[in-house]
């Protein structure tokens, strides 16, 4: 390339930049180029970004996607996901929640709890059904709704057989 | 009985024929009234107010995004139909209310198809906002509902909040994520900043919360912009105004 041409072009650069400096600063919060993250839910209502701390409880009516420092407990009927670096540092209650990130409290989930590799759960967990992948960590209790019923009423009827065979002895 | 408030910038004589034409048509539809210039400094409530004593029943704003935002941060207290005939460039709130720009919005305006908004209300400052909201970055504190906080790890935090234009979240691979008027919140999103670049501020990603209440509070004075109007404030609280103005719109509107 001849050198006069390429000096108009880092010109060309140099007075974009400085007209660019000097501009009003747009409102635009467009996040146009975000990359889309698989566990991204469809329809999203509350994101917590990465370098937010939300403290105090919350809640919302739709689905909530943590990817900061929740110091509060966490509460909504629908999808609950929090991303690989996340930190949610009380309780949750949701519908059903996809887990990367980490969580200290409880998590009580209506229907699904989905627990990737990264996560690390220290709480209690209570659900329908559950799905951990290899490399999850989890330290605490865990039970689920339907195994409960279904083993109540096992335990039961084992016990209405024993007695009714010692009857027969 | 109709009252049209035309915005200063419509004396300028290249739009002398679209507002021929407009009163023209407006005449044929018999919907023509009494005509209010606003100058820079006139407070369009005390106007709407006064017309309505004089038996006005719909209120007609003529001009662009600024004149609307303008006309309703403080009419939006009156009670009577609000009605929007969009002339000249910036003109976006009118694509969302479904009315074309120029003579044909006249076609709309006779139509009286009503619909009711949700619109945002600074409490603390008794004004009203129709489409955006913008903190630009500042050391700001924000309260959602009294129940949580939100700080960002870098003190600095930019802040807008939608009602009427819809913001678009375009996702790869998916439908777009809009945000509507009507869906009984209003949408906050926070995007803190993470440094100095030598020719453009580092954002991070947003976050996105849907709110009823919201105080926003700093030290030092911030900059809020609430539809084009700037003002310096310590402490702002944000409400959401449940169906706070009736307004004439089009079929083919975005929500």
């Amino acid at each position: 390339m001849p050198k006069i041409e390429k000096y108009s072009i880092i010109f060309g650069i140099v007075i974009y930049n400085i007209f660019n400096m000097f501009q009003k600063p747009i409102p635009e919060v467009n996040i146009h180029n975000k990359e889309h993250s698989p566990n991204e839910p469809d329809d999203i209502e509350t994101v917590v970004g990465p370098s937010v701390h939300v403290e105090g409880d919350f809640s919302s009516e739709g689905n909530i996607l943590v990817k900061g420092i929740v110091s509060g407990n966490v509460k909504t009927s629908k999808l609950f996901t929090s991303e690989r670096g996340s930190k949610v540092l009380a309780s949750v209650k949701a519908g059903s929640a996809v887990i990367s990130g980490a969580i200290k409290g409880n998590v009580k989930v209506d229907d699904r709890l989905e627990v990737t590799a990264s996560a690390q759960i220290t709480g209690d967990i209570d659900c329908k059904v559950l799905v951990v992948e290899a490399g999850a960590a989890l330290k605490g209790k865990v039970t689920m709704k339907v195994q409960e019923l279904e083993g109540s009423k096992n335990e039961k009827k084992s016990g209405l057989i024993r007695r009714a065979v010692k009857e027969e002895e | 009985m109709y009252v049209y408030l035309y915005d200063n910038f419509l004396k300028q004589r290249k739009f002398e024929s679209t507002i021929k034409a407009i009163e023209t048509r407006l005449t044929d539809f018999g919907i023509a009234g009494k005509i209010i210039r606003l100058q820079n400094f006139t407070n369009p409530q005390a106007i709407i107010e006064e017309e309505i004593k004089w038996g006005a029943k719909v209120v007609v704003i003529v001009g662009n995004d600024d004149t609307f935002g303008r006309v309703l941060s403080r009419g939006a207290a009156s009670s009577v139909l609000f009605g929007f005939l969009p002339i000249g460039n910036n003109n976006s709130i009118a694509s969302v209310l479904g009315i074309p720009e120029g003579e044909s919005a006249c076609d709309i305006l006779s139509q009286r198809r009503k619909v009711k908004l949700d619109i945002g209300w600074i409490s603390n400052r008794n004004r009203y906002f129709i489409s955006q909201l913008h903190i630009p970055p500042g050391d700001i504190t924000v309260e959602y509902d009294e129940k949580f906080k939100v700080s960002g790890k870098h003190q600095k935090m930019e802040l807008v909040v939608c009602n009427l234009q819809p913001f678009v979240w375009s996702r790869k691979g998916k439908d777009n994520f809009v945000v509507h008027p009507q869906d009984g919140k209003l949408e906050a999103f926070l995007r803190p900043m993470s440094g100095r670049g030598v020719f453009k501020d580092k954002y991070e990603e947003p976050s996105i919360f849907p709110f009823e209440e919201m105080t926003v509070s700093s030290d030092k004075p911030f900059t809020v912009e609430a539809d084009g109007k700037s003002t310096k404030e310590t402490k702002i609280v944000i409400k959401l105004a449940k169906n706070r103005i009736e307004m004439v719109v089009g079929r083919e509107r975005k929500f």
